[in-house]
């Protein structure tokens, strides 16, 4: 990209959001919507991460639990939970999160490298960590946050 | 590694569809050289000369300079075999057709952006070859006498090489007090195509006004024949800044100089006649080639002028003012925004009835579901006209199988006669993507099994050449297509052979079937009738997956076959994939769809007609034993209460009856199908999921797969 050595410079604007008592982040380029939890449907066969597919303004758009996905503890939903819609690959994609707190703008070389003392997420999750008046932001790595191992795919026999 | 183009993505764009168009129009114009209609010959010649010529221009336009070689290479040929100064044979057309599967590598790499090397440089000596053995076989007697005459009337200046009528042009021109000018332009020594490069400065040029003639003439640069410069003489009011730095902007292009055209200039020369004449038409025509070059230059839309009438490089450009060009997704988008509006209406109705039951009937609450009613109308018509718009000529899926069938013939030494009825039947562009596999595959079959040997043929008093016709047609809300040979027939002895000795049914139970039930074996998974494998066919795919493939898409597949007449495979699809009718009901949590074209029955039956045949739930339905799914197992809901009753919905695939236990039934409705989306991918057991009335989403059983998992499950 053009714009890489730019936006080293650059202020960075980040989504906030809470899951499990840590403060979370998301570049907000990424981010298309934030909105209330919607009726889920679970689709049967699919990893328990996905929490199914929801009405997106019309459109079927997968819902990711962010909890499970980073393997953290599971807990109920309540009137903060949030379905964060990011762009995926041209597609839509909610992430479910606890909470969303506000949008922080930062600068781009606040953001260190992930250090090993954040256990709860594994590494590979993770861009950086910024820190704050508020305490510490994980921003997540969305690309790997999102990425689906083959495995996970069941591959139907076609024509060929 | 990129392709460094000399263009903007928006021009790559218009470059690309446009591309495209012309690649295919081509290849559809020589397939139907290559069947040597006479009669049509040489109108298909000059569209192919056509379209290389403006495929020359555009490519040269964007700086693809191998691209602009390869297509100026066809050109010549092209252009000797329209002048009748080379013969078409089939060898001409097979390098034709090889060029054209270069020109798409090529093609693909700038959609791609990716340079993968393709060489042209073979294609490039055959086509010289080939040209010059017209140079040989006719020693050239047309060829001289153009060259000679454009020497004569040559002399230094362009205004003296003007003709008769393009001095009279100019000459009003000047007299209506428009600008009339000459701009020499230079071309670098090292200049590796001066052709493309002046072939570019007319297009250029062509911005600013009329081109009128140049020096060389526009036929002689076709021909390649340029030196270090040209002239060109344009009618157009642009100042000379202008159109100097956009000639300079021009590739190998060294110097620009302008000067006026006077009057004094036109004043007629002593032309003869009969010279005149013949270089009257001549211009025209290539006026008309340019105007079209120009057009395609990168300004997509309006047609430019009296040239477009002469220039119909492919048949859809005289619909271009009818028509828009509109990304697919924009039509999803559309359809996923009627599908919200419906949805809003239904709760409107819902929130109507509920205000009306607070405060009461009155004038104010009936306009408001008047409104309401009519708002349901407007949506429902809206997602009509949607539907419509994504409907397509199943022309843009048949259009690639004439050179596919002319091709397998080619392989396999058969002579194959292939016509295509009703290409202007419409379908849906969802099922026009899918169906294409299945058709292929049948049409590789007629080919390979199907069609006899032309000898063969022949020792059976049938004419050496097969006919194989496919073929669309409506009927109500389906469509028909067929595919049908004059081949060998399917031989059901043959078959039942086949089938014992692949050990699919005992010998025993082959001698029962009928002749329909053995036809029908081909389509049993593992079954494949072809004698040796070939490239063509024998390939691990069998009948059993193409008619899997049709039954997904709600359709279904016959067979009609006679011994040494022939065979028709007859294919009955919904005209969408978009909306079916299905039937919904309640598992667990979630409420299911099933496509209604696989329901057979419901039954509301009391649990305690459900026996146990080796770990398998069955009922008995109508004196038949009928294995049992319990679609929350399957679907891994948590089991259910025992209940005294239960709800079985009975499906069937490939003669195969399952039933489907499931909580309770809601009732049949149109649903509109969307994909379950690509990040989860696909799912056994289901094949979408849709938007239902109250906003949520309901998921859409894919029956055969299911009852094929069934049905594995209950033979191990």
């Amino acid at each position: 990209m053009a714009s890489a050595a730019v936006s080293a410079e650059d202020d960075l604007r980040l989504v906030v959001f809470r899951l499990a008592d840590e403060l979370y982040g998301l570049n907000i380029v990424n981010v298309e919507s934030i909105g209330v939890l919607a009726p889920i449907t679970r689709v049967p066969g699919t990893p328990s991460y996905i929490s199914g597919i929801i009405n997106l303004r019309g459109r079927v758009t997968p819902v990711v639990d962010l909890r499970r996905r980073l393997g953290l503890a599971e807990a109920p939903y309540t009137d903060e939970t949030r379905i964060i819609v990011v762009e995926h690959e041209d597609e839509q994609i909610g992430l479910l999160v606890d909470a969303v707190s506000e949008v922080r703008t930062t600068a781009a070389t606040e953001i260190e490298p992930p250090s090993a003392l954040i256990a709860d997420v594994g590494t590979q999750y993770i861009a950086g960590v910024v820190k704050a008046a508020g305490g510490l932001v994980i921003v997540l790595e969305l690309a790997q946050v999102l990425r689906r191992e083959a495995r996970d795919r069941v591959k139907r026999e076609r024509v060929s | 590694m990129s392709l460094n183009l000399n263009a903007s993505p928006e021009d790559l764009k218009v470059f690309l569809e446009e591309a495209e168009e012309l690649l295919q129009a081509v290849e559809e114009d020589l397939i139907r050289l290559e069947k040597g209609d006479q009669a049509e010959a040489d109108g298909l010649i000059n569209e192919i000369f056509r379209a290389a010529h403006t495929l020359k221009g555009s490519s040269a336009t964007i700086g693809h300079q191998r691209m602009a070689e390869l297509t100026h290479a066809m050109e010549n040929v092209l252009d000797l075999l329209r002048k009748d100064e080379l013969e078409l044979t089939s060898q001409i057309i097979d390098v034709l057709l090889e060029c054209l599967d270069l020109l798409r590598v090529m093609k693909d790499d700038i959609a791609r952006d990716e340079d993968s090397g393709a060489n042209h440089g073979p294609l490039l000596e055959r086509l010289k070859e080939i040209a010059a053995d017209a140079g040989r076989s006719l020693p050239g007697a047309p060829a001289l006498a153009a060259s000679g005459s454009a020497g004569q009337a040559a002399p230094a200046g362009a205004a003296a090489g003007l003709s008769e009528p393009e001095r009279a042009r100019l000459s009003e021109a000047l007299a209506r007090g428009e600008r009339v000018r000459t701009v020499r332009i230079a071309f670098s020594d090292d200049c590796p195509m001066p052709a493309v490069r002046a072939f570019q400065a007319v297009v250029a040029l062509e911005q600013f006004g009329e081109v009128i003639a140049s020096l060389p003439s526009l036929d002689e640069i076709e021909r390649e024949q340029v030196q270090g410069t040209v002239e060109i003489t344009f009618i157009g009011p642009a100042p000379d800044e202008e159109v100097t730095s956009a000639l300079a902007a021009i590739g190998d292009v060294t110097g620009v100089s302008l000067r006026a055209v006077t009057d004094a200039e036109l004043a007629p020369a002593g032309t003869s006649a009969a010279a005149t004449a013949q270089a009257g038409p001549q211009t025209a025509g290539n006026a008309a080639g340019e105007a079209v070059a120009g057009n395609d230059a990168g300004r997509a839309g309006g047609a430019r002028g009296p040239g477009d009438g002469g220039a119909k490089a492919t048949p859809s450009r005289s619909l271009a003012s009818h028509t828009v060009r509109v990304d697919v997704r924009l039509l999803d988008n559309l359809m996923n925004l009627v599908g919200e509006l419906v949805i809003d209406r239904t709760r409107l109705a819902q929130i109507i009835a509920q205000f009306e039951a607070k405060v009461g009937a009155s004038d104010l609450t009936q306009e408001l579901s008047r409104t309401s009613v009519h708002i349901g109308r407007v949506s429902a018509d809206l997602q009509e006209e949607i539907m419509k718009a994504r409907m397509l000529p199943v022309e843009n899926l048949f259009k690639k199988f004439p050179r596919m069938v002319r091709d397998l013939a080619l392989k396999a030494g058969k002579e194959i006669d292939f016509t295509m009825i009703g290409q202007e039947t419409e379908l849906d562009r969802s099922m026009i993507e899918e169906i294409g596999d299945p058709l292929m595959h049948l049409l590789r079959n007629a080919v390979d099994h199907g069609i006899e040997a032309p000898a063969e043929r022949a020792a059976a008093a049938k004419p050496r050449s097969g006919r194989v016709t496919l073929s669309a047609a409506h009927e109500e809300s389906h469509i028909i297509i067929t595919v049908r040979d004059d081949g060998k027939g399917i031989d059901p002895e043959k078959i039942k052979a086949a089938a014992v000795r692949k050990g699919l049914i005992n010998a025993d139970a082959a001698r029962r079937l009928s002749d329909r039930e053995a036809i029908n074996l081909i389509f049993a998974p593992g079954f494949s009738t072809a004698e040796r494998v070939s490239e063509v066919s024998g390939r691990g795919v069998g009948m059993d997956v193409v008619r899997t493939n049709i039954e997904r898409l709600s359709g279904s597949i016959e067979i009609e076959t006679a011994v040494g007449v022939g065979t028709t495979f007859r294919l009955k699809l919904p005209l969408t994939l978009a909306i079916i009718k299905a039937l919904l009901v309640n598992v667990g949590a979630n409420i299911y769809c099933l496509p209604l074209s696989s329901v057979t029955e419901t039954l509301h039956t009391h649990s305690s007609e459900v026996s146990t045949v080796k770990t398998r739930e069955v009922i008995v339905n109508r004196g038949q034993v009928l294995p049992l799914v319990r679609l929350r197992r399957l679907f891994g809901e948590p089991e259910a209460e025992r209940q005294e009753y239960i709800y079985i919905v009975v499906v069937l695939f490939d003669g195969e009856q399952v039933g489907l236990v499931v909580d309770s039934l809601i009732g049949e409705q149109e649903v509109v199908i969307k994909s379950l989306t690509k990040y989860i991918g696909d799912v056994p057991g289901l094949s979408g999921a849709t938007i239902l009335g109250d906003g949520r989403v309901g998921l859409i059983v894919d029956v055969p797969s299911l009852v094929q998992t069934a049905t594995a499950a209950a033979a191990n």
